[in-house]
């Protein structure tokens, strides 16, 4: 296989123009590319970041590319904090028809289970299963008022389990538990209920290739597609198609953006 | 075979039949039934002391997950209470159990609802906690397996966690067919000689397992 493919970006121009989304932990990686795709598909897209440092610059440039965006900050694992977040939403832009989850604090290094302390899984589930709760009851009155979307941020190791993550593959799997009661606790509501399991470069990523050197080889070799997502190219995309009309039947449902490296069922 | 022992937890069914059904099947079972114990790193060891442990079984929901509520009636104490808490606590449980079943090679066994891998209108909390323990399980079994230890979950019908009314409720709406083995597993009965299976040298190459047992009314994949 040759070298990554220069990452192309989709023409997603209209798909989601007078549409409104919310993502979370959007000043970096994957929560950034959602972000980006959505305004490039026509979206007013509200950066919701723990830090405004890093959420504001991304906000400033979908400003540059001509979108519309704000920043406002938000630490999903505070309920007060998400409910401004959407208020701030409704106050600007008078309605709100997509909220993205992706904010989650970091996994940390490789541990079995037995040696993972107190924090880090009350940190864990704070940013995973809580957040989405905080961010689901929030926008669901808004979601409703014209077929909104929810879209969770999970991972492979969610629905596979991983033996270098385990917490995280737990808290990751509580999310699709709680996606697919949502899908039919909502869905006569209109409001469909989605998740992405994305393997894509972060600064997590970039971290842990940083720190062994050869995890991104072993990770392509076990990628049917040989590369590793870009978050704005790959990941992206997907999270438009979820929040338009072309998913309109679809709820309940997780898609494997990695390459094809899940290969369950 | 020698007699074994089982370290039992949750409150109620299916906990409570399944300890039987062991019992039944010649296992000491300690039974730990209090949903409101604070769970910490040293309750299993506190529970069976330096007794060797050959099989955990998880199966703590507290009262406040098996109740069905609409998501956006719940408060954030109601939605942590329902589901981070038990979530929570079974992580700490497998924290705890790592080191009794790895000087056993035992077995750990998470017991979840339907819900949990199909959903449940009403119960997302309950769904929620019951998935990230069906995961922790698969997580478990690729993290433990050099320790000898394997993990699985057995997925059951809602008629074992939840009231009548609101299991068949959710059978309803899983399934569009009846049970093709024309009733739902026993947990006395069916359930219990399954995961005695579990443990048993016949099936040692098997962990990370995520088995349906509902008498075939939900055949995914």
């Amino acid at each position: 296989m040759s070298e990554t493919p220069t990452p192309r970006t989709a023409n997603l121009g209209g798909l989601l123009t007078g549409r409104v989304a919310i993502v979370t932990g959007a000043g970096q990686g994957v929560g950034q590319g959602i972000a980006e795709a959505l305004a490039d598909a026509g979206a007013a897209v509200v950066i919701a970041a723990r830090r405004v440092e890093t959420g504001e610059p991304v906000a400033e440039g979908i400003r540059e590319r001509g979108g519309d965006a704000m920043c406002v900050r938000c630490d999903v694992g505070i309920g007060a904090d998400v409910d401004d977040a959407v208020a701030a939403t409704i106050e600007r832009y008078g309605r709100l028809d997509v909220m993205v989850h992706n904010a989650v604090s970091p996994p940390g290094p490789p541990l079995p289970i037995q040696e993972i302390d107190d924090d880090t899984i009350a940190a864990q589930i704070a940013t995973s299963t809580a957040a989405s709760f905080h961010c689901a009851r929030a926008a669901f009155p808004h979601l409703a008022a014209d077929d909104g979307t929810l879209i969770l941020l999970t991972s492979p190791a969610g629905i596979e389990g991983s033996g270098h993550l385990p917490l995280y593959g737990c808290v990751k799997g509580a999310q699709r538990g709680l996606l697919k009661s949502l899908a039919r606790e909502w869905g006569p509501a209109g409001v469909r209920v989605n998740a992405i399991a994305p393997v894509a470069w972060t600064p997590a990523m970039d971290v842990a290739t940083a720190a062994n050197p050869t995890l991104e080889a072993r990770l392509r070799g076990r990628t049917p597609l040989q590369r590793i997502g870009e978050p704005a190219a790959d990941i992206g995309p997907v999270a438009v198609f979820l929040a338009s009309p072309m998913a309109r039947h679809m709820t309940g449902q997780t898609l494997a953006v990695d390459g094809g490296r899940y290969l369950g069922l | 075979m020698a007699r074994r022992t089982a370290l039992i937890v949750g409150a109620g069914d299916p906990a409570t039949s399944v300890a039987a059904g062991l019992i039944a099947l010649g296992w000491t079972v300690h039974h730990l039934d209090d949903d409101a114990l604070a769970w910490t790193d040293t309750t299993v060891a506190d529970e069976v002391g330096d007794e060797p442990i050959d099989l955990v079984i998880h199966a703590r929901y507290p009262a406040a997950s098996r109740h069905r509520a609409e998501l956006t009636t719940l408060s954030a104490d109601d939605w942590h209470a329902a589901a981070d808490e038990p979530l929570e606590a079974a992580i700490r449980l497998a924290r705890g159990a790592h080191g009794p079943l790895a000087a056993t090679s035992g077995t750990l066994v998470f017991l979840v609802p339907l819900m949990a891998s199909a959903g449940g209108e009403g119960f997302a909390p309950f769904a929620t906690a019951a998935e990230g323990a069906r995961l922790l399980a698969k997580s478990l079994a690729k993290t433990w397996g050099g320790d000898g230890i394997r993990a699985h979950a057995l997925t059951l019908d809602p008629a074992a966690f939840l009231d009548p009314a609101d299991a068949a409720g959710m059978a309803e709406a899983n399934a569009l067919h009846d049970p093709p083995l024309g009733r739902v597993p026993d947990l006395h009965d069916d359930v219990a000689p399954i995961i005695d299976a579990l443990t048993r040298g016949e099936t040692a190459a098997l962990t990370g397992a995520s088995l349906v047992v509902d008498g075939g009314l939900w055949m995914p994949g």
